[in-house]
């Protein structure tokens, strides 16, 4: 199955784009760089989960150095290239992992990943599923999701860290800060979102040929010092607030009104606006035996 | 009243002594109780059932509440008592108002089916009760004629044996000037409450029908040890099992049953209803069913439609629809006319309601006005059974006959040991008046 609502995307735009950013626009004002580093041997492709029809699209995104502010200062951090997801991951993925669907036997270390708990009630909010960002997500719950993945595509996924989101966010939004205009056509905001999420890749793709980067489900990643951080805004955030400097820490609203004592590890009470994209290092396309 | 009369706990004698021993470390020392010490405006709090619910529980009581503390506590199971209790010291490690208000010693920590007698018997003001359903009208019977003001979670039966002795409970508490609140706590969710307001006040006009629903996927269950008994294996998946849950259209979907019985301002007169278990079919998951969809009659020809469902990869919904004269409402935020203008949004406070249901019971104790639900969730918990019936065994099944019925669920001596699961419900074939194993198929 492809992700629904997923237009098909031409690698021949993102060259172009990276000419136009990289080759004729100093880069240095956009807090960052690319030297598009290994992207030769990287090209879009797309991921099956073994056992079922459920796939997802991963892009490149060049290496470089990017600028990260955070509550230590400023620091200027060197990122790799990656392939990032095209869309958030969706339902249609997280529920094989989460209800453990998949149809053909798994290695056994992918079966031994814990599974999240059963939710009581539903973390979709009944807002859309197939097609849907997964979300009400904890930290633990998304990188759990990562460990999975790999396994049982023998390439290695993971949560992007703090500087690698930023630097494709930068690279993504085209220059900073972007226009009111352009925020309304690539992201779900507050201003357009209805007080919900949309199915991924409903709005017009960034720069990178990325979805929903900005907006939303905001997204997880891994910070220096470990503590649960979300990028990007989501469809709760004013407009203005969808960029790649949103950023939010975990606080206790988010889970809130869980009634459990202790509170589920997997699963946000108050958490709608959460979710994530995966991606990955350079390495061997899928199907060339890698 | 003969409900309860012949139910008999038997007690496995060594389930207490290793419990005592496990969680001595995990306790206050003994001898904090002595009498003296006990300050007269403090409200002492026992708590029976102490899974993650009744630990969530303690501590929202806690945030909730300033003079209170939790000084007892009781779980059928050693394990998960110990369990509890790591749980509760580590958020009192890290919030010191709880910790001051956390005074379980270990003379007041207990186990074993006569746990909540012992918890009783302590010096306590108020009584959190959190076990499975089953158990709950014994609990609240117990309760009240010891004098204690309860938290009661929902529901607060699974049959009909069990409603009349929670509503013969409710009538001694009123006597008795005995505060109860129940763990239905949209009815302290100031939305809730605020958009109920205005369509009592006739909002939408006249109302002519509606909708709740509870559709989920599937929920956890735990695979069975060879140290468990059919008995201890059925407990600890009380989910799955009629006599201890009453079904997930008891056990979960009362929230929205009892927001209908809200709005309408009664509970229906009759039902009718489908259900069955389609893709839960595996032993593990007991005879309950897994959907339920029934038509509750209320009086003046109103008919609100319910749906409950706990089936993996289909549609969710957690809700409530109302329709009126003049316009409708999802009961909690909204109120549009027909056309779906927007007439009134719930812009207010919104204090999280599982804490603030235990600060309205504690400043009713206080202003010595003590609110009592217990007949408003026994109602909701009899119209959820209603509910149930229906789809159990295909008949109309109206409220008199319900309330009435020879029904009495619970296995008539419940000790470890073998323990059958009753049959699965047939429409057209199960009988509304049964018994633990009589009258199913």
């Amino acid at each position: 199955m492809r992700i629904a609502g997923v237009k098909t995307f031409d690698w021949r735009l993102v060259a172009m784009v990276w000419t136009a950013l990289f080759a004729a626009v100093p880069v240095a004002s956009a807090q960052t760089t690319g030297q598009g580093q290994g992207l030769a041997d990287m090209a879009p492709y797309r991921e099956t989960i073994p056992g079922t029809g459920v796939s997802f699209e991963m892009i490149p995104v060049p290496g470089g150095t990017v600028e990260v502010t955070g509550p230590a200062g400023t620091t200027s951090v060197e990122v790799g290239p990656l392939w990032f997801g095209a869309t958030e991951i969706t339902w249609d993925a997280y529920d094989i992992f989460s209800l453990s669907l998949a149809t053909e036997p798994v290695d056994p270390a992918a079966d031994a990943v814990a599974r999240p708990s059963r939710p009581y009630g539903t973390p979709d909010y009944g807002w859309g599923h197939a097609g849907f960002p997964a979300m009400s997500v904890t930290l633990a719950a998304a990188e759990a999701f990562c460990e999975w993945l790999s396994l049982v595509t023998g390439h290695r996924y993971r949560l992007p860290t703090e500087a690698e989101w930023l630097h494709a966010a930068t690279l993504a939004a085209g220059g900073l800060p972007m226009s009111a205009e352009r925020a309304d056509e690539i992201a779900w905001h507050a201003g357009n979102a209805g007080g919900r999420t949309h199915a991924v890749a409903d709005r017009e793709p960034d720069a990178l040929g990325l979805y929903d980067l900005f907006g939303n489900v905001a997204e997880w990643v891994v910070s220096d010092d470990g503590s649960p951080v979300t990028r990007g805004g989501s469809f709760r955030s004013p407009q203005a607030e969808v960029a790649a400097g949103a950023r939010a820490e975990q606080d206790p609203s988010w889970t809130e009104r869980d009634p459990q004592l202790p509170s589920s590890r997997w699963w946000l009470s108050d958490g709608p606006f959460v979710g994530f994209r995966v991606v990955r290092e350079p390495g061997p396309l899928p199907g060339t035996g890698g | 009243m003969k409900a309860n009369a012949g139910r008999h706990f038997t007690r496995r004698e060594f389930v207490h002594t290793t419990a005592a021993a496990a969680t001595a470390a995990l306790v206050l020392p003994g001898g904090l109780m002595a009498s003296g010490t006990r300050r007269a405006d403090v409200i002492r709090v026992g708590v029976i059932g102490c899974g993650g619910r009744g630990s969530g529980a303690i501590r929202d009581h806690c945030r909730a509440n300033t003079d209170v503390e939790i000084v007892a506590i009781g779980d059928l199971f050693p394990d998960r008592l110990e369990q509890a209790l790591r749980n509760l010291n580590q958020v009192a490690q890290r919030d010191e108002d709880f910790a001051s208000k956390f005074r379980v010693t270990e003379d007041s920590v207990f186990t074993g089916f006569d746990a909540y007698q012992r918890v009783l018997e302590q010096d306590i003001d108020l009584v959190i009760l959190a076990t499975p359903p089953g158990f709950r009208p014994l609990h609240i019977a117990a309760a009240v004629e010891a004098g204690k003001h309860i938290f009661t979670e929902k529901p607060v039966a699974v049959d009909a044996a069990g409603v009349r002795s929670v509503l013969a409970s409710y009538e001694l508490a009123l006597q008795k000037g005995l505060a109860i609140v129940a763990g239905t706590q949209r009815r302290h969710d100031l939305s809730y409450r605020a958009v109920i307001e205005r369509i009592h006040d006739g909002a939408i006009g006249e109302i002519t029908g509606g909708q709740v629903y509870w559709n989920q996927a599937g929920l956890w269950h735990n695979a069975p040890r060879p140290e468990w008994s059919d008995t201890e294996w059925q407990i600890r998946n009380w989910l799955y099992f009629t006599w201890l849950s009453g079904d997930h259209i008891v056990e979960q979907h009362v929230h929205n049953i009892d927001v209908a019985n809200w709005v309408m301002g009664t509970h229906p007169i009759r039902a009718v209803g489908m259900g069955g278990r389609q893709s839960r079919t595996a032993p593990e998951f007991g005879h309950i069913y897994d959907h339920f969809a029934v038509d509750f009659e209320y009086p003046n020809g109103v008919h609100i439609m319910s749906m409950a469902r706990q089936v993996d990869g289909t549609a969710g919904f957690v809700g409530e629809r109302f329709f009126g004269t003049n316009g409708r409402t999802n009961a909690e935020t909204r109120i549009e006319r027909l056309d779906g203008t927007l007439v009134y949004e719930y812009d207010g406070d919104d204090p999280n309601a599982y804490v603030q249901e235990h600060a309205d019971l504690v400043a009713s104790i206080r202003a010595g006005q003590p609110i009592n639900e217990l007949r408003q969730v026994a109602e909701s918990t009899l119209t959820a059974i209603m509910g149930r019936e229906a789809a159990y065994t295909g008949a109309e099944v109206t409220w008199d006959q319900m309330l009435a019925a020879d029904q009495d669920l619970m296995p008539p001596e419940i000790r470890f040991g073998p323990l059958e699961v009753p049959p699965v419900a047939v429409p057209g074939t199960t009988k509304l008046e049964r018994r633990w194993l009589e009258g199913w198929a």
